[in-house]
């Protein structure tokens, strides 16, 4: 039982984590010029993860 | 379910809901259009498959997600993003299903009826007219403006039912991001927000004064808004579309020229859609009762929509019920769960009236058509009221339950709910009333016609058009099909902006391709031009103004051209910016390039004094570079100038939109229905063409196959009778493009 908190806490961290990468690398890839990853991670990023990152404990 | 239970232990019914919406995307997708269609749809395909920047203010969360959608392997592409629209409703019908489900948990303990309300909540939403019509082509960004809608109006539901819960202020600083990333779609993300804040103000005062709390959410409202960043930084490659071009870097991306003062200059001005230059509030562009007029036209749309106005009485009728169920449903809701009804009855205010006052519309494009000199929309405006129609059908659906309740306990017998449902019929009548007129199934009409217009200019034309729906189509065909990207069009609408020349002098010249053109430009060459449709440096381009205040006729010459301007002849009675680049086009490209004028301009031809050099070829006019006189192959009509017989022979056997039309028999948008009227008065034209050199024959073909398409799209009227009128201009602007016009002399 005493793990499931910190469980939850790593989880959150690698969620926002995971967001701020997709949006970083997504931003990078548009700046390139790319039409297909950068649309790809900004989605994934701005509508998903980072969502479950703000509502994450 | 027990109707005592605390409003955050009511479980919501995830999966049902999730199977209605599925259900609703079934039906959208039974009723999908296959490709692009007229308005806004060609430029907003077009731009999320070119990852470009539609018109202000750019919509960026849009084209990154219609990107993402135009990468799904399904169908072609305009497809692909039509889909898009119809998910974002149908999750908000799904949505739609837990509101109306979780109102009446409240105190209706029969899950089996929450569901049914839940269910009715979703179908009515979905089945509203312009919400169907919306979900079934991506024309706008509403439909996923509408998702973002229903999903904070869910969350602000759940947050009112616990507001101090453990999630709460999470719930709260995650509504906040939502309104700002739906601004990025659309700003009608904010809509949603004064109705929150009311629930807030309502439900627990003191959030206000948690500043900690205020400021993350104001940290996750600015991370919301940051797609915008997306707009410069695409806009610097310089994508086929880039509206505004909001950026200061004129040849590559780079630092300097993107966090430039012209940068954020043009990206504000995007963003606040300067260009539409709308009056004050207080100036209101019809009386405020005929702006509630426009919405009730289009709130009686929604029940059954009757394009022809066939069915007005049941129409009206119809909207009666709708609007005293809607009433009904709210007065349900105050009584049966008064915490999520402080969001809910705010925010029915927010998109009826506040909307109607907000958005301070001329008179709508079908209303009152016996007032004659009344400053109008273009076109018909129920799309602005989308979320009005979604949002009223909850509490219609509420409403609905309301009478089966009512209903049931006046029998009181064991089984009174079930005999009593057959009163839910009601809210299949949208489904069944709409489904032929919001369907757009089999729609091709409108890529054909981009295709028709597009074969009608010979390789390495300009073809200079007049507005939205003699343009856009254009744009989806070269820019997402890759047909005809040979030739130039040039939109006088956005010529009179800025930055629009500019992309024409960037734009690159592509090869035509023989293989895939008509076959009547095949078996000779056409030299590839070298030179920039306009020759004007960007400086000279700049320097061009506005309007020239001159009256009288003015001289045009060049070669053996020579043109009497008459600016009494000119739209708004002097040169504007426009005419100025056309006429420049026309001298830059003489003997370089063919050049053309669309027939959806009306007369801009005769305008421009270009009378003795136009030639009508199908649904074109071409400018020669020499006058034109009759001859075996030209006649001359009177009223129209010099037709190209056989020219327009050959492309009206091309022609494939009359085909399209006739199949689909009915054209519901009448403002947009001068398109099929041009192709039949192209072939009465053409028939009168044939008539003349004695092949009466061809000329009834001619003739019947354009009757065929008036009365499909019915038009018929427009040519018929006792006085006959000419159809209207086939196009006009849809006012953006607001740009500078001077005040007519």
């Amino acid at each position: 039982m005493s793990s499931s908190p910190s469980r939850a806490v790593r989880s959150a961290h690698v969620v926002r984590a995971l967001a701020a990468a997709s949006l970083l690398v997504g931003y990078l890839d548009l700046v390139r010029g790319g039409v297909t990853l950068a649309p790809l991670l900004l989605v994934a990023g701005y509508v998903v993860l980072v969502p479950i990152a703000l509502l994450a404990d | 379910m027990n109707a005592s239970a605390h409003p955050a232990d009511i479980r919501p019914s995830y999966g049902a809901a999730a199977v209605a919406a599925v259900a609703i995307l079934a039906m959208y997708v039974a009723t999908l259009a296959p490709s692009t269609a007229m308005w806004d749809a060609s430029e907003y395909i077009t731009a999320a498959y070119t990852l470009g920047i539609p018109h202000p203010p750019g919509n960026p969360l849009f084209v990154l997600l219609g990107r993402v959608a135009s990468l799904v392997p399904v169908g072609e592409v305009a497809y692909r993003i039509n889909l898009l629209a119809a998910v974002s409703s149908a999750a908000a019908a799904g949505i739609w299903f837990l509101v109306v489900e979780r109102v009446l948990a409240h105190t209706i303990t029969r899950r089996w009826v929450q569901l049914t309300g839940g269910a009715l909540a979703a179908l009515l939403s979905a089945t509203a007219f312009t919400v169907w019509n919306q979900s079934v082509v991506n024309e706008k960004v509403y439909t996923v403006s509408l998702a973002f809608f229903a999903v904070v109006s869910w969350l602000t539901v759940r947050w009112c039912d616990d507001p101090d819960g453990r999630k709460a202020d999470r719930i709260l600083v995650l509504i906040a991001y939502l309104i700002g990333l739906g601004y990025a779609n659309h700003p009608a993300g904010f809509l949603v927000g004064p109705a929150v804040a009311v629930a807030v103000l309502v439900r627990r005062p003191r959030t206000l004064v948690r500043w900690r709390l205020i400021v993350a959410a104001l940290v996750a409202l600015v991370l919301g808004l940051t797609p915008f960043a997306v707009e410069p930084i695409r806009a610097a490659h310089h994508p086929a579309l880039n509206e505004g071009e909001p950026t200061g870097c004129t040849d590559k991306i780079g630092f300097a020229c993107t966090f430039s003062d012209t940068t954020v200059k043009r990206l504000m001005a995007n963003i606040n859609r300067d260009q539409y230059g709308k009056p004050n509030l207080s100036e209101r562009q019809a009386p405020f009762t005929a702006q509630v007029g426009m919405w009730w036209l289009y709130f009686k749309w929604q029940w059954l929509r009757d394009p022809h106005g066939t069915q007005s009485a049941l129409q009206a009728a119809l909207a009666v019920l709708f609007l005293t169920l809607g009433i009904g449903g709210g007065v349900e809701h105050w009584r049966r769960d008064r915490a999520s009804f402080w969001f809910f009855g705010p925010l029915i205010l927010t998109v009826t009236l506040a909307l109607v006052y907000y958005m301070n519309f001329k008179y709508g494009a079908s209303q009152a058509p016996e007032l004659a000199d009344v400053a109008r929309e273009v076109r018909d405006r129920d799309y602005f009221y989308l979320w009005s129609f979604s949002a009223w059908s909850v509490w219609a659906a509420l409403g609905l339950v309301g009478v089966w309740r009512l209903l049931a306990e006046r029998m009181g017998t064991a089984t009174r709910w079930a005999a009593s449902a057959p009163v839910l019929l009601l809210g299949v009548l949208p489904l069944v009333g709409n489904w032929r007129s919001a369907s757009r199934a089999g729609e091709w009409a409108t890529r054909e016609w981009a295709h028709d217009v597009l074969n009608s200019v010979e390789p390495y034309g300009v073809l200079v058009t007049g507005g939205d729906n003699d343009t856009f189509p254009l744009w989806y065909a070269q820019e997402v099909e890759g047909v005809r990207r040979d030739v130039t069009v040039a939109v006088t609408s956005l010529l009179n902006t800025d930055w629009y020349a500019r992309g024409l002098i960037r734009r690159p010249i592509y090869a035509y391709d023989q293989a895939r053109g008509p076959a009547m430009y095949r078996g000779r060459a056409w030299p590839m031009p070298k030179t920039p449709v306009l020759t004007l440096s960007v400086a000279e381009l700049n320097a061009v103004p506005e309007y020239i205040q001159v009256q009288e006729p003015q001289l045009f010459q060049h070669a053996t051209m020579r043109a009497i301007v008459d600016p009494r002849r000119l739209e708004f009675g002097v040169p504007l910016r426009s005419d100025l680049l056309v006429l420049q086009m026309l001298k830059d490209n003489m003997g370089v390039r063919p050049f053309y004028i669309s027939r959806t301009t009306a007369s801009y031809a005769q305008a421009l004094g270009l009378d003795a050099y136009a030639l009508v070829q199908g649904l074109v006019t071409k400018i020669a570079t020499t006058t034109i006189s009759a001859s075996p192959d030209t006649v001359a009509i009177s009223g129209v100038g010099h037709l190209d017989l056989g020219r327009t022979v050959s492309l009206w056997d091309a022609y494939r939109a009359p085909a399209a039309i006739i199949r689909r028999g009915d054209w519901v948008d009448r403002p947009s229905a001068g398109i099929p009227a041009l192709y039949t008065n192209t072939a009465l034209l053409l028939g009168e063409g044939l008539d003349r050199k004695g092949r009466s024959a061809d000329a009834q073909r001619v003739r019947q196959a354009g009757v065929n398409v008036a009365e499909a799209a019915h038009v018929l009227e427009w040519f018929t009778g006792p006085s006959p009128s000419a159809p209207p201009p086939a196009v006009s602007n849809d006012a953006p493009k607001s740009t500078p016009i001077p005040i007519r002399p």
